[in-house]
């Protein structure tokens, strides 16, 4: 069974906030919500520049799942993490859990009032019935149940953001790795994998702080 | 006759107040529904072709080749 994510190679992105723009318009999301943002870290520094296009991650372990009052999510066999915008009541818990700002409220109505939390569905939809009138205006597109990747990804211009099955698009960016080692521009696999997120291998692994370091903690 | 008539009058204005009594304020349990997969189709234009709905093979076939298209190095070889 596919496992759907998203991967942003950073090496790729350009900023041009074309998936963005693509999200907005075919899931015609309203003003002041964006599903999806590109952010961009060491914003002007010449070779330290980096930009990221960040949305749902559609996490295994979903802290929204996990901290929403009245239950609204649910993650389809598919690995996607979608919410029933009937049952939400706009509590914004989901947005203070999500380490990514993925749930996204609009707030322009009277007396600042909080809508219900809309957010990337992977292209997806929700409940309703798939390609129905009734899932495109409460979701937006249900391009997977159209036998489609999600848009964002797919028009990605430099394919800096990939989407698909978790196994399909890691082995695609591997690929690309293993040419970047190859030619020389980013040798001892420093990109991708262990290295990246935990340092060199011969660094000394991280231990547990003792109990009596911590306030309150039993040992 | 005048007990008859306090009588009516009384029956009249139960039913007319009766009217003014608010509706149970009682929201109606929220449960979530199941969601369709994905691999049944979309019953709309937009469709791809290759894959059968209903069939979850040929639809994950479909995507993963689809996915591919994300791959330069697949693409050009």
């Amino acid at each position: 069974m596919a496992r759907m994510k998203f991967i942003c190679d950073t090496e790729r992105c350009i900023e041009c906030n074309g998936c963005v723009t693509a999200c907005k318009n075919d899931n015609e999301v309203p003003w002041g919500v964006n599903r999806r943002r590109v952010v961009t870290v060491n914003d002007g520094i010449i070779g330290k520049e980096k930009s990221i296009s960040v949305a749902c991650m559609h996490c295994s372990d979903a802290p929204c799942m996990a901290v929403c009052p009245v239950d609204c999510f649910y993650r389809t066999d598919e690995g996607v993490v979608l919410h029933d915008k009937d049952i939400c009541i706009g509590c914004g818990y989901c947005s203070l859990a999500c380490p990514f700002g993925a749930p996204q409220f609009l707030s322009s109505g009277a007396f600042g009032v909080r809508s219900k939390m809309d957010k990337c569905t992977f292209c997806s939809g929700g409940p309703e019935a798939n390609g129905s009138v009734a899932e495109f205006q409460k979701y937006g597109r249900n391009r997977l149940a159209e036998g489609k990747l999600p848009l964002c990804a797919e028009m990605c211009s430099t394919k800096a953001l990939i989407g698909g099955d978790g196994e399909v698009i890691s082995a695609i960016y591997a690929k690309r790795v293993s040419v970047r080692e190859s030619n020389g521009r980013y040798p001892s696999n420093d990109i991708f994998g262990w290295t990246t997120a935990y340092g060199p291998m011969d660094s000394l692994a991280p231990k547990p702080t003792p109990a009596a370091k911590i306030p309150g903690a039993k040992s | 006759m005048k007990l008859n008539l306090k009588a009516l009058g009384l029956c009249l204005a139960a039913a007319f107040l009766a009217a003014c009594s608010e509706p149970p304020e009682i929201a109606a349990k929220a449960a979530k529904r199941p969601d369709v997969a994905p691999y049944m189709g979309a019953d709309n234009g937009f469709m791809t072709k290759g894959w059968t709905p209903t069939n979850d093979p040929s639809w994950t076939d479909s995507i993963n080749k689809r996915n591919q298209n994300q791959s330069e190095y697949s693409r050009f070889k």
